[in-house]
């Protein structure tokens, strides 16, 4: 199969996965809704369109993608000396998915906040577990928006290298080796990434997820309340008011010891 | 696109030699032990500690000069490890080599017990505690404080609220202006700037809220996110580059390992950090409160030395130098120096005119 038709298969294949599960989530959540009574319900209209626009931008990136490492590694394939080595080290540089994971490294660390207790466990509090799911719904759409908007800024960096390949080229300057690609793509995809996070844009879509990130564990803090009172164990908030208290004491202790040591220098001074 | 021209001759050697470097590599990854990448290991003593706060006082490695003792300050952001970072990279050994006496507060290991801790208790708490410490064990009544970045902050803030005790204070890239960020506006610095802008105040408080603190994996996911290309290129171009030389692929993971060491930034206290200076800007507008006390950063009577770095792109040089205009001395004065945040610490240029232009500038005030 052609490799174009290869990606739109699996494009369409993945957007068709993805709308069954969102279906698949609405029909769960709606009965259980039933069951909990009201309470905020996830906007799943709003995830399905952040899946749909981000399942686009990948089948881009990736068509580019496929292009690209076809270009640059024609020419050691013609003459069988491709390396696997540097082919691998420049197709890992050129690959959308490693600009993601490196880009919105604060995404993982956003969805680590969110770690959390097991899905199974919160069956027993619907409208808990219903906030919660709403909550995750949310981050979920929120991190798919955001890796749409990071997709698109590495197509707009794959348009400006390529111009500047093909200027080079046309300046009789063509680039001499991998390493000098590679070298002029980093520097290429750094000034639209640096640029692209300096836009309204991405840090509206950062703050969202922010946002979205937070309120997930808020809402995993409240069910965890709930166990804790449930089986007599102490709860965060407990525990946060003996630090409070604690640490408020150690602020009185410190400035009493230094009124008193202020107050002795001050006798023994002739 | 058109095709680049790599003839194949030159990706031949290209190739070869690409295959030595990993082939080396693999051999130094074989001989490397934990041992050999060691940081911070420049002898010193614990003097005194509370609740998580030490403060250590270097061993001399030259005869004294007899200059009053210097206390090293460093953020809750990162480790002060970073400024002993290696043997023949270290400002703690260049200032000790010319013969100054030497501390260092070391801020611990703050945990979620730490979430109500604030900027005044680590400013007129421990970092008061650790200045009379030091008084009480070198006789003197004035010391020199030594701030790096948020650590800079603090000792600002505990010059213009105690200048009695303070002879002298040397800043290392420190911010004091967070929206001068916008002077320069070069693109890729100041980010953290503009991103903390960008939030509101309510965003930081839930934040909080839900992590008892400012996480250090947090932190570092956004220091990465301010180099994303060199993020991405780490482990296999730059580390692929730092294989070729033993020396270099130890500095490379003597870093990896300070990296690391991100504590978590205590609740209380980032929210002062993110919402009074980084959204509001307090502390330049002389209007940043510690401990019912307002500091005026004209109430810095004391020498200034201002070290700030060219290429700063966590503190954009302008954010720093705003100092100059508001100390209450003319005995101000500012150091440019070659690189970046981190480079001025431990790149081979600027970490020797750091040490040696901290020294010199604290002999003349001695």
């Amino acid at each position: 199969m052609d490799p174009m038709e290869t990606m739109k298969a699996m494009g369409e294949l993945w957007s068709r996965g993805a709308r069954s599960f969102a279906e698949a989530q609405a029909n769960m959540m709606g009965a259980m809704q039933t069951a909990a009574g009201p309470a905020p319900a996830p906007d799943f209209e709003a995830v399905r369109a952040a899946q749909t626009a981000y399942t686009k931008a990948w089948t881009d990136a990736q068509s580019v993608a496929a292009s690209f490492t076809s270009s640059l590694g024609a020419q050691g394939d013609a003459k069988g000396d491709k390396d696997p080595v540097a082919a691998e080290v420049l197709a890992k540089v050129f690959d959308p998915r490693g600009w993601l994971s490196a880009s919105s490294e604060i995404d993982a660390a956003l969805s680590r906040f969110a770690e959390g207790p097991q899905f199974s466990d919160l069956f027993q509090i619907e409208r808990k577990f219903a906030v919660l799911n709403t909550a995750w719904s949310a981050l979920r759409r929120r991190n798919l928006e955001h890796n749409t908007l990071m997709l698109e800024a590495w197509t707009r960096a794959t348009g400006v290298f390529s111009k500047a390949v093909n200027a080079r080229t046309e300046a009789g300057q063509p680039l001499e080796s991998a390493r000098a690609l590679m070298t002029l793509w980093i520097e290429t995809a750094n000034e639209v990434l640096v640029e692209t996070q300096r836009s309204d844009a991405f840090l509206r879509s950062q703050r969202e997820s922010l946002k979205a990130a937070t309120d997930l564990r808020l809402a995993q803090a409240d069910l965890a309340e709930f166990y804790s009172q449930m089986y007599g164990y102490p709860t965060r908030a407990e525990l946060d008011d003996l630090h409070k208290t604690v640490t408020e004491l150690r602020r009185d202790l410190r400035g009493l010891k230094r009124k008193a040591a202020a107050s002795r220098a001050k006798e023994t001074t002739p | 696109m058109s095709r680049p021209t790599i003839t194949p001759a030159d990706a031949v050697a290209e190739v070869s030699a690409l295959g030595r470097r990993i082939a080396e590599g693999a051999k130094l990854f074989g001989e490397i032990r934990d041992a050999d990448v060691q940081i911070a290991t420049t002898p010193k003593d614990a003097i005194w500690s509370q609740d998580k706060v030490t403060l250590y006082r270097y061993r001399p490695l030259a005869p004294s000069k007899g200059l009053p003792p210097v206390l090293i300050v460093y953020g809750l952001i990162g480790r002060y490890t970073m400024a002993d970072l290696q043997e023949d990279r270290s400002l703690v050994r260049n200032l000790l080599n010319l013969g100054l006496d030497l501390y260092v507060v070391d801020w611990g290991n703050p945990s979620r017990a730490e979430r109500f801790v604030t900027i005044d208790d680590y400013v007129d708490g421990y970092l008061a505690e650790c200045v009379n410490v030091i008084q009480g064990e070198t006789g003197r009544e004035k010391l020199n404080l030594l701030g790096i970045c948020e650590g800079g902050v603090f000792t600002t803030c505990y010059a213009a609220l105690y200048p009695e005790q303070i002879n002298a204070m040397v800043l290392t890239i420190t911010p004091i202006d967070f929206h001068a960020d916008q002077v320069d506006n070069r693109p890729g610095h100041g980010f953290i700037n503009l991103w903390m802008r960008s939030l509101s105040p309510e965003d930081i408080d839930r934040l909080i809220e839900s992590q008892g603190s400012l996480p250090g994996a947090f932190m570092g996911s956004v220091f990465s996110m301010m180099t994303p290309m060199r993020t991405l290129t780490k482990y296999n171009v730059d580390l692929l580059d730092a294989l070729a030389d033993k020396k270099k692929f130890l500095n490379f993971l003597r870093m990896e390992k300070w990296i690391a060491d991100r504590p978590d930034h205590p609740g209380e206290a980032a929210k002062q950090w993110l919402k009074d200076l980084y959204q509001d800007n307090k502390l330049v507008e002389n209007r940043f409160q510690l401990s019912g006390r307002t500091v005026k950063l004209s109430d810095i009577t004391c020498p200034v030395l201002n070290v700030f770095a060219k290429d700063d792109h966590i503190i954009p040089p302008a954010t720093s130098r705003a100092l100059g205009t508001k100390v209450g001395t003319q005995d101000y004065t500012e150091l440019g120096l070659p690189g970046g945040h981190v480079g001025v610490f431990v790149g081979g240029k600027a970490q020797a005119l750091l040490g040696s232009g901290i020294a010199d500038w604290l002999e003349r005030r001695g």
